[in-house]
Order: C-alpha cells, then structure tokens, then sequence
C-alpha cells in the first residue's frame, strides 16, 4: 500500500510540478484556465470571511455570557477547521501545490484540538430523567440551555421557576439506539444536497412517522412518568408544556422557533408529546435550517424541558437596567393582565415600573396603562383572548410590594449571572411571582437600534456619531495618529489609537491603547477580532475626517454606541463595570478556551517577517491570514498568463493611448458583448473594478494630453540610457495591456515600452474580500529618475490612502477592506495615474520634482509642462 | 440552471441509492452523461470496462472504501480526476486524499451547482494534463 501511495504522490507531483500554463492554448483552454483559477480565489476568500465569522463568535462566547455545551463547540471547530482546509487546498491549487507544508500546519492543529475534545466527550449525563431540584447550570450540555438555566435560578437562587423536569440527551440516545434509528437520519441528511427537495420532503415525512412509531424504552418511559407523579400526584388537572431546549446551540436562541412546543399536554400524553418533538428535528424545514446554519449532525441531540402550565394573572419583562441608554442603571419592569405575549408582542400598551437599585429598592417611576383584553389559557390548555374586568381595566397589575419582589429577584439574577438580564416573569392564581427564563441582555448598538438609541450625552461635546462598533467597551484617552507601523513604535500607555484604515498590526499596542478608531475596516475582520481578544474599545468610523480628532487631543470613546466626545466624560466610564461573566469557570467554558487557544490568536501578523511561513502557522487564524495573503500574490501572477493566450483575448474598442485585451473569466462583459469582431466597447463592461478604472483613464482633465510636451533634457537622458546601456534596459516588456476580468475582479496589466504596472482589485458588495494591489516598476529614463517617479507615484498613492512601499525602481501599493464605493473611488484615482505617469520620468529632472508632480495630481491639475529648476 | 450539453462521462459511486439516483438524475439534467456504480469494487468494473473522465466518489461505504477505490482508480489510469464526497465533517481524510492528488475534497451537503462547476474544472484539469503528458511523450 505505502508504494502505491508513493507512486501516486510521484505521478500527481508530476503532474502538478509543471505549471499547465507554458503551453500556449486555445480559446476555450483559456477560459477555463481562468475560470478555474479565478473560482479557486473566489472559494478561498469566501472560507476566509466564513472562518473568521466563526472566530468572532467563538470571541462572543468566550465572554462567558451565554449558555453552550459541547455541540457548539464541536460544531464552531469543524466549521473554522473545514474553512481552513478549504483555504489551504485553494490555495495550493491555484499555486500547484507551492504551500503544501499547510497541510501539516494544518494537521498539527486539527490534533491538538481533537485531543482537547476527545477528553470531553468521555463525560456525559447518567440520567435521562432528572427535576429541576436537581439541575444546575453545568448540566447545560446534556440537560439543554432552557432547562439548565431554570434549575440554576431555582436551586443557586432559591427564586420560584415554574414546577417541571428536563428529560436530558441522554434519553434522547437511549430512544435512538434502542430502536436503530441512526441510519435513517443519515439517509435524510445527505438529500439536502441534491437540492430534491420533493424527495426531502416525502423522505422526512418517513423519518417523522418513524421515529414517532418507535415505542419509547420501557425504561426511560417509567422514568419520565415517575418524575411527573412525583411532582404532581395523580392531579388530572394538571397540564404541561413540553418544549424543546436545545443543546445544538447557545441555549434557545439561535434555534428559536425551529422546533416544535406543545402545550396543554395532558398526563397520560407525556412519552407520545416527547417523541413529537424530538421528531421535529427531522422535519424539512429544521434539516434545511441545520444545514444553512453549518450545524451538523453527528452530535445532534435534543433536550425536553416539561414544565407545568401556568395560568398567569398577570406577566411580563424585566430588564436590569436599559437596554440602550448605558447611564440609566434603574431596573425596567413591564406588565399587562393575563399570559406573556401580549407584553411582548405589543398588543396591550403595558404598565411600565422603574425601580433604583439601592437596597430599598425604590419605585422610581410607575406608569399604568388602560389593559382591555388579555391572553389566558383555556380548559384545553390552549389560550384565548378574552376582555379585562372593568375594575381591572385601570388598576396596576403589580401591587408596589410584588414590584419590589420582582425587582430583587432581577437584582439577584443579575448579581448572579454577573451581566444585565432580560427576564421574563409571570404571576401564578395565587399570586406567587415566577421567573419563566433570565437571559443576557444585549446593550443595543446603533447599527440594528438606530430609532431607539439614547441621545447624546448633554454638557459633551460629540465629534463623531454612528461609528461601527468593532469591541464594545468604553475608553478614555490622548488621541494618536499611527500613520505607519513605525510609529507603533513610541506608543504612549493610554493612548487612544487613530488610524485611516485598520491592520493586525496593531496588535503590538494593543495593550497599552485604551481605544482604538479607524477610518475603514471591517467588523468581522483580523484587527477588529484581535481587539475583542484584548478587550479594547473599537470603532470603525466612515468617512473620518481626521483634523476632527487631531493627535493630542482628549476623548471618550464609546464603543457601546458608536460615540466619541471630547474631554473625559465620567457617567461613561464608570457606567458599565467589566465583570467576569457565570460561564467563566464551568468546565464546558474552560475547554472552549482551551480550544480557542489553537483557533483564536494571530500570531502572523507581518507578512515580510521571517516567521510568516507555513510552520509559523499555530493556530487556525494564522493559517486563514497566510492562506489569504499569498492568494493576492497567485492572483497577481495571473497577468504572466495572459501574454501566452494574446491571440484569443477580445480588443477594447476605446479612446485610450494603449491598446488592451480583454480576457472575461466570467461575468464581467455584457452577454451579448462577447462575439462582435473580437472587440467589445467601454459601455458592454460590467465588471465593477475594470469600469471604475476605465472611467478615471478616459477622464478628460488626464485623457487628450498625449503627447506631453517633451523636455529636452529629458529626452536626451532617455536616448542616452537606451543608447549606451542597452544590456541595462534590456528588459523590455511586451507591448500590451490586459484586463482579465470578472463581475467583481480585475487584473489589469500594463506592458508599455520600458515600465510595467499591474493592478489586480477585487470590488463587491462584502467589506472584507475588498481590495486593491498595485505595482509599478520601470522606466526608460536612468535610475535617478526612475526612482524619483516612483516616489512620486509612492507620494501619490500615500495621500490617496494606500500602503505603500518603494525599493530602487518599483513601488507597491496596497489597499484592503473598504465599501465598494471607496474601491472604485480609487479605481478611478488609479486609471488617472496610469494615463498621468506615461512618460512622466523625463519630466523628473529635479529632486524638487518628485513633491511638485504629487502636489499637481493631488490638485488635479494633470498639464505639467515646468518642472521646477534645479536648486 | 446550466441545461448545455456535455460531451464527457462523469462516474457517480456512491452506495447510498436514494442519493445516488436523485444525484445522478440532477446531473443528467444539466447535460452531463452519468454512470453509476453503487460499490468501490463496481466503480473499478466501470472504470476498467467504460473509462470516465471524472469520478464522484462518496469516501464512507462498505466493503472496498472510498480511499481505497480512488487508489484502484488512479492506478488504473492516473489521469481520471477523482472529487471526492464525504458526510464526515472532519478534516482527517481530506488532508491525506488531497496530498494523494484527490481533485477535490467536498463535504456534504453541498449545492448540485457547486458540484458541477467542480466537475468541468476537474474535466479541464484532466484535458490540460493529457495535452502535457502528449507532448512531453513527443
């Protein structure tokens, strides 16, 4: 076996050692040639954006607010380490395998945290059956979010939970196995894919009438009818919801509404209730709904939560204290007649109570409202509607004393669970006051909240409003300008961090900043992760204008609503206190942070440093940042293949001095465009980038110069170079250009006489997959002045945003993660430099020269016909 | 959907026959000419006797598995581009079969398009690599 596995390794090296591209093809060889590669760059940087999704979630989690158990972990990691295989193979296919030590990054990687997980799975739960008195927050793996969460607040809290028990996953296993019903969901689950979805609905009706036909274990039936006589006697009175409390996820919410509820189930209905609703994980809808979300189901299991129905007097919401005003601390209650929904779901105007938290609890604010209906269950256990009695219509739901019950109560969840809560509350006939569920509440952010969004704090003044919040947190600070990494380099303790554009490099301050505020980025992107890692207050804020928060000046940075004041503003920075949140210490907690450990951190945070290799790669992070950096490079290269396919390219019909070639990887010319005498005019392209760069070439201020007046000593240093150095200018490049295009990419080329530049751009409606690379290289003039055009070019580029960087006659200049908007600005600022710089390197005769050209670009003004004198 | 007409033979192996049918009939609508082996020691009868150019091949079935199969095919005839399916979700297998020279790695539940764009590309590979083989032979 281990020669065969030899000779097909020596065979595919073969193969794949000799690049397909040396050979000139034919027309259709071409195309696929780039389509194939283009489709491989496209995969990779759609794994990229998905993987680092992933990583901002697993961050979420890791703040230790919410519930998970061992399927989520299961289920994040397979998905960030199937997005990093992606990546790596993409990446060594399109470069014929140059990265393949990935692979064994990659495996490392894989088996260090398989290892972690493996020692978790041995743990399970014992019983399938257990009461709320006995259930606790660490039993949420197997017991489900829901029930885990109530048992917590009865038992830790001794606050009232609704009477009822959880049947755990573990009963859920024995069902399965005891009836060999494993093979029948894998059948099921491979149908998604085909996309029949008449088969997947006729093949999950089968499923659903399986399971539902299989007779519970005698066992696990006895256990769950006991734990129900247990609580209740033999009252027949007595009806239960069942509801599913899913383990799949954080505790209920990603699964809202996915699986099935009954109510009003009566006694004897309990085992038949339960199989219909672990049943409804194999419906259509909720196998499309896994499969959308990347759940998988090797872990799949589902928790059962039977509580005893409660026909409320009244019930309602509880807040901690504001959702979105971060300076109102008062505890918000809600509360209408009769069940929950009404309170929710805005029907009835609710009557509102504010309560301070000092310990005597003080009724702050109590406004009643006028309540005409409400929501009350009927004999059947369903509910209706049905009118309030006048007397009530009026009258407080809550007496004072029961407000300030309730209001402990939500002082004590919030104590305990170390976060703001939203809990939901109900009053049972005798007028006992129930917590139904306590979870996180989220401090809302402006983007998804901007209608209800506190005002502004008086007495401040506010510079910028409706920045994206990249780390939530508050910070204080001197604002400084990092305009390059060097200037990382005498970073003061506390300083607030402004940049036009974000970079994992500044990770290396991450430390001592206390905020961080860039013109563009991402908020799923490396920086704005790592700051989430280190707790750091992050801004993204369009269209920052940067004299607004010039260096040294005083701010607060509210990275809670998108705010930045000047001056030091106290209510903010002492509003809401960090505290260590209650699944920190759990031993479920623990392990996603030791697997986060091996995903999370970005150690590759340079590319030119010496460690930025496929062994440096430790964590998953780092091997998306390596893969997603070197696929620029493959994509770069793709213009050296274009010369080798000149005779099929398509000939653009424009008005340009250059002659280029198009060459349509897919989607980037009107479908009508492509046959018409093998040119194709400016109005048949629809790739995005070609056309904001086709737009700045044919602007008219730069178009119609040609030719520039020649300076004579300029020409003479071109005629002198080309006459006595002929060995040093000898690489002289093909003469055409071409744009290799796609709906949302370009590779333009540029091979005119003695220079080359190549832009390769990526422009669509995601921030993170956005950018611009440029190179330019060359020149007929001597090395003087060749370098002085390119750092003209360089000063250019530098003013306009990019990255950029010069070595002797070449200049690179890079630009990453902007609205599409912002890209084809810059597209048109590029198509403008490359019509402005033709034989702009006769006009460098003076060093002065290099600061006039980029002050005459900045301006506009495109007619250079002085240089100034040599001093 | 994309309904032109292929000219070449796709083999699907998988032994699961529900899948396999649904699967080779969506690809039979987009144009493609499909056979169908429902084991790894068929699909090596089909590959003998009627060579595709590219192989779907379901890597967890009983009796000879799918790593196994794709083995037997590429000894056979190396140039046969092989995408291999999985219901696994980990990433174990898929790092060797790609070292071994798998086309691709794909993980259930995929989408047919996805599928069929991987399998022209697997097509192209295979034709670009008999042109070099050709002309490195001359």
């Amino acid at each position: 076996m281990s020669t065969i596995l030899g000779n097909l390794k020596q065979i595919y090296k073969a193969l794949r050692g000799r690049s397909v591209a040396d050979q000139p093809g034919n027309s259709s060889e071409m195309n696929a040639l780039f389509r194939f590669r283009y489709a491989l760059f496209k995969e990779l940087l759609a794994a990229n954006s998905e993987l680092l999704t992933v990583l901002s979630d697993m961050d979420e989690k890791l703040k230790g607010e919410t519930v998970f158990g061992l399927s989520y972990i299961t289920n994040q990691v397979n998905k960030s380490l199937r997005n990093a295989f992606q990546m790596v193979k993409s990446l060594n296919v399109m470069s014929s395998g140059k990265h393949r030590d990935l692979y064994a990054a990659l495996e490392k990687i894989n088996e260090r945290i398989k290892s972690i997980i493996e020692e978790r799975r041995a743990e399970c739960a014992s019983r399938a059956v257990m009461p709320y008195d006995q259930v606790l927050l660490k039993d949420a793996d197997w017991a489900g979010g829901k029930n885990a969460n109530l048992g917590e607040i009865k038992n830790r809290l001794n606050i009232p939970v609704p009477e009822g028990f959880a049947i755990t996953t573990k009963g859920f296993h024995d069902f399965f196995e005891y009836n060999d019903l494993k093979e029948a969901i894998i059948k099921q689950k491979n149908l998604i894919y085909v996309n029949e979805f008449d088969l997947l609905n006729n093949l999950s009706a089968e499923t659903l009438e399986l399971v539902r036909s299989k007779p519970l274990p005698p066992d696990l039936e006895q256990e769950i009818l006991a734990a129900s006589t247990e609580l209740w006697g033999d009252d027949p009175s007595v009806l239960v919801a069942m509801r599913s409390s899913a383990v799949g996820e954080d505790g209920d919410i990603s699964y809202a509404g996915q699986y099935l509820t009954l109510l009003g189930v009566t006694r004897p209905e309990i085992c038949e209730a339960y199989k219909t609703i672990i049943s409804s994980l194999f419906s259509a809808r909720s196998i499309s709904y896994r499969s959308s979300k990347g759940v998988y189901d090797e872990d799949l299991a589902m928790a059962v939560a039977c509580l005893k129905m409660v026909d409320s007097r009244a019930s309602g919401v509880l807040y901690t204290r504001h959702p979105y005003d971060i300076t109102n601390e008062h505890i918000l209650i809600n509360a209408v007649w009769g069940l929950g929904p009404y309170a929710v779901d805005g029907v009835v105007t609710p009557d509102a109570y504010a309560v301070t938290k000092d310990t005597g609890l003080t009724l702050q604010e109590k406004t009643v409202a006028t309540k005409l209906v409400q929501l009350r269950l009927n004999a059947e256990g369903g509910v209706e509607e049905r009118p309030v009695p006048p007397d009530l219509q009026n009258a407080p739901c809550l007496s004072d004393d029961q407000i300030r019950v309730l209001a402990g109560y939500g002082t004590a969840l919030e104590q305990h669970y170390k976060c703001p809560q939203d809990v939901e509350w109900a009053m049972d006939p005798d007028g006992q006051l129930l917590i139904l569920q306590s979870r996180p509440l989220k401090i809302q952010s402006p983007t998804n909240f901007s209608l209800l969004k506190a005002p502004p704090l008086k007495g401040y003044e506010l510079i910028v409003d409706g920045g994206e919040i990249a780390s939530q947190g508050v910070g204080k600070g001197v604002i400084v300008h990092v305009d390059a990494v060097e200037d990382l380099a005498d970073f003061p303790e506390g300083g607030v961090l402004v940049a036009r554009h974000s970079s994992p490099e500044y990770v290396i301050v991450m430390r001592q900043a206390s905020a961080i505020i860039v013109g563009a980025g991402s908020v799923s992107g490396h920086m704005a992760a790592l700051a989430r890692e280190f707790d750091l207050p992050t801004l993204i804020c369009a269209n920052l204008s940067m004299d607004r928060i010039p260096p040294g000046l005083e701010v607060t940075v509210d990275a809670y609503t998108g705010r930045i004041y000047a001056g030091e503003v106290p209510e903010l920075l002492t509003a809401i206190k960090k505290e260590e949140a209650h699944m920190k210490g759990t031993p479920i907690y623990d392990q996603l942070e030791r697997i986060a450990k091996h995903v999370i951190p970005l150690n590759l945070v340079n590319p030119e440093a010496p460690e930025f290799t496929p062994a440096g790669c430790a964590t998953l992070h780092d091997l998306a940042r390596y893969c997603h950096e070197y696929s620029y490079k493959e994509m770069f290269q793709i213009s050296d293949l274009a010369s080798k396919f000149h005779g099929w390219s398509l000939k653009l019909d424009a008005a340009l001095p250059m002659d280029i070639h198009l060459i349509d990887m897919g989607n980037g010319l009107k479908e009508d465009a492509l046959t018409k005498w093998n040119s194709v005019k400016v109005d048949e392209i629809v790739s995005a980038p070609f056309i904001a760069l086709l737009q700045g070439m044919l602007n008219k201020e730069v178009h119609g110069l040609e030719p520039r007046p020649v300076n004579f000593s300029g020409l003479m240093s071109v005629i002198r170079e080309q006459t006595l150095a002929p060995g040093h200018v000898g690489d002289r490049f093909g003469d055409r250009s071409y744009a290799i295009i796609a709906d949302k990419y370009l590779n333009f080329s540029s091979r005119v006489g003695y220079h080359y530049s190549v832009i390769d751009a990526y422009c669509g409606d995601t921030i993170n997959k956005n950018y611009i690379t440029f190179t330019f290289k060359g020149g007929a003039a001597d090395d003087v002045r060749k370098n002085r055009r390119v750092r003209a070019i360089a000063d250019i580029l530098d003013r306009e945003g990019f990255r950029v960087q010069v070595k002797g006659d070449k200049v690179d200049a890079r630009l990453q993660k902007y609205p599409k908007s912002y890209i084809e600005s810059k597209m048109d600022i590029l198509g403008r430099l490359l019509i402005f710089t033709r034989q702009l390197d006769m006009l460098m005769t003076t060093e002065q020269s290099v600061v006039w050209v980029a002050d005459n670009f900045a301006a506009g003004n495109y007619k250079l016909t002085a240089p100034p004198v040599e001093a | 959907m994309d309904k032109k007409q292929r000219e070449f033979k796709v083999l699907l192996v998988d032994d699961e026959d529900v899948f396999r049918e649904a699967t080779a009939r969506q690809l039979a609508v987009r144009g493609f000419v499909v056979l169908t082996a429902n084991s790894g020691e068929a699909a090596v009868e089909v590959v003998n006797n009627d060579p595709p150019e590219v192989v779907v091949l379901d890597q967890q079935m009983p009796g000879m598995h799918g790593s196994d199969t794709f083995i037997a095919i590429k000894q056979i005839n190396p140039l046969i581009e092989v995408i291999m399916l999985t219901g696994n979700t980990s990433v174990d297998n898929a790092i060797e079969l790609m070292q071994m020279g798998t086309f691709d790695y794909l993980m259930k539940p995929i989408n047919i398009d996805d599928l069929l764009y991987k399998i022209e590309d697997a097509y192209t590979r295979k034709k670009l690599n008999e042109k070099q083989q050709r002309e490195a032979g001359q």
